[in-house]
């Protein structure tokens, strides 16, 4: 019944390897997915939470490690493991894959890329004082800010006021991302949402240009937020954090009314934007594919999901997305490695 | 324009309160002010007006010409994507400057609601060739709009006496108790 002489090699277990990974291995061929971190989940197991359902990304990650568990017998899963060197062979690539004191050579028939994205790292922004003010955190420190605020929600004190601001690392031609990172408008109300939900007595405020929430049920999301939460929304790019009496200073432009505004609060969370990974850079190399002028990778022509010869690419590593996209688009790779597979065999029978 | 920075939002509350509006469905869009009768003698269209609000700009509101422009024709709240019923917090803007003693940048304006409020008040209606008359007499000069108006009355545009309504007394309680309409 099972075909396993043909193996796929899926590079990262994030939301979008695990699925193209499950999928592969559903369809009966064999997988090993590799991560390079201790844990699988990627970037969704540093989340508190989810948008548009303020769903728990842990279960998620719970769900999807129970179904790996199922087919263990066409999943290898290997954590704390690169791939280390790769050459084309007729029909696949020679591989060998590393952890911290062995090698694994072996000869894999396609490859799924998996990678994932970074966070911009807002120190490049002088005028905010990211690295400088303590206050000041970036989007996943925010994250696991909340995580612990939720776990120690009674002996912490409520802050009185979070600024967060938008567009940081996005929509700036200065900083060489003229890009739109997609995801931030969403992860900014969910963040702002989560801390009304722990403390309604504190105020916050979203500085941004414009939301972009195009997605089923992402604007409700959004508005829920502003109206049922009473999340205030001041439309201008904030300019300047100074400390002023303990706290920050935030100065910025009301573009509504065009005139300059201050509010003093005790955070500063930068909704960072979304780059390509280092490691993404190397493997783009090594595989002899394509990407667009910042490193995300791009698509060959008339297909979702096909970067190269026998290369697929799933997630973050193509460009911003969100979680259920990565899982539609780890699905899409499975499905062109599987057919991929198919082929195959029928040339061989 | 030298306004004080302000994030202060009892005013907001205050005036979500009293109007029954909320104020954070404001998708920020302009079609208000776009369709505003009056929005381009307004010094602040009702949009601008919306974020004073939530900016805690009190004084600048209830001094402002708008609140004595706009004519109440509801277009902004007919067409607004949220239905905020932008009239009515104009009201209450209105009433509130009224209650304070400022004084209205058209005094004209304000002497054409109180002759209103004074005519449906005795007579419950108001009929307008004696509210026009008053009026004239009022702002001194007697034959403003003359012409116009001769030509309506001749069309049956203009009611040309005043007369009464039967329950006078209904009327006036809502003089007398203006909560009570509202339940």
């Amino acid at each position: 019944m099972q075909n396993t002489a043909k193996t796929a090699l899926v590079i990262g277990a994030g939301p979008a390897g695990i699925e193209a990974a499950l999928k592969i291995g559903q369809a009966g061929y064999s997988v090993i997915l590799i991560e390079k971190e201790k844990q699988i989940g990627g970037m969704v197991g540093k989340l508190c939470s989810s948008f548009p359902r303020w769903e728990n990304p842990q279960e998620m990650l719970d769900l999807k490690t129970r179904e790996l568990g199922k087919f263990l017998s066409n999943i290898t899963l290997l954590t704390n493991t690169t791939l280390k060197f790769c050459e084309p062979v007729e029909k696949g690539y020679l591989v060998i894959l590393e952890d911290s004191d062995k090698e694994l050579n072996v000869k894999v028939d396609a490859v799924v890329l998996a990678t994932g994205f970074d966070l911009f790292d807002a120190s490049v922004y002088g005028e905010y004082g990211y690295g400088i003010y303590p206050g000041v955190m970036d989007a996943l420190e925010f994250e696991n800010q909340l995580k612990d605020w939720s776990a120690h929600k009674s002996q912490t004190e409520a802050p009185g006021a979070i600024a967060f601001f938008k567009c940081v690392g996005s929509r700036d031609r200065s900083k060489g991302n003229p890009y739109c990172s997609k995801i931030c408008c969403m992860y900014t109300a969910k963040q702002a949402g989560l801390v009304k939900e722990l403390f309604p007595e504190t105020k916050c405020y979203v500085f941004y240009m414009d939301y972009r929430s195009a997605g089923k049920g992402y604007e409700e999301f959004v508005r829920s937020v502003i109206e049922e939460k009473h999340v205030h929304y001041i439309r201008g790019r904030a300019s300047k954090v100074l400390p002023q009496n303990n706290r920050l200073l935030v100065r910025a432009e009301d573009t509504l009314m065009g005139i300059p505004i201050e509010v003093e609060v005790d955070k500063v969370v930068l909704a960072t934007g979304v780059i390509p990974r280092k490691e993404t850079a190397r493997l783009v190399e090594a595989f002899g594919i394509n990407t667009d002028q910042y490193g995300f990778i791009e698509s060959e022509f008339g297909s979702p999901a096909k970067a190269g010869k026998r290369v697929f690419f799933a997630g973050g590593c193509n460009f911003a997305i969100e979680l259920p996209g990565a899982q539609y688009q780890g699905a899409a790779a499975a499905a062109e490695v599987i057919n991929l597979f198919y082929q195959d065999e029928q040339e061989e029978r | 324009m030298a306004l004080d920075s302000c994030t202060n939002y009892s005013l907001q509350e205050e005036i979500q309160r009293n109007c029954d509006v909320n104020l954070d469905t404001c998708y920020e869009c302009g079609k208000c002010s776009g369709g505003c009768s009056n929005g381009h003698i307004f010094d602040f269209t009702p949009r601008k007006i919306i974020q004073l609000i939530k900016l805690g700009q009190e004084n600048t509101l209830l001094h402002m010409d708008a609140l004595w422009i706009c004519v109440a024709c509801n277009i902004c709240w007919d067409r607004c994507p949220s239905s905020i019923n932008i009239p009515r917090i104009m009201d209450y803007l209105r009433e509130k400057a009224h209650q304070q003693g400022i004084t209205a940048t058209r005094p004209q304006v304000e002497t054409f609601h109180r002759l209103m409020l004074d005519s449906i008040y005795k007579r419950g209606r108001v009929a307008e060739v004696p509210m026009m008359i008053q009026y004239n007499l009022a702002i001194g000069n007697l034959f403003n709009e003359s012409g116009m108006a001769a030509r309506m009355l001749l069309k049956g545009k203009l009611r040309p006496v005043l007369t009464s309504v039967k329950q006078i007394q209904t009327v006036r309680q809502m003089f007398n108790n203006p909560k009570k309409k509202e339940g």
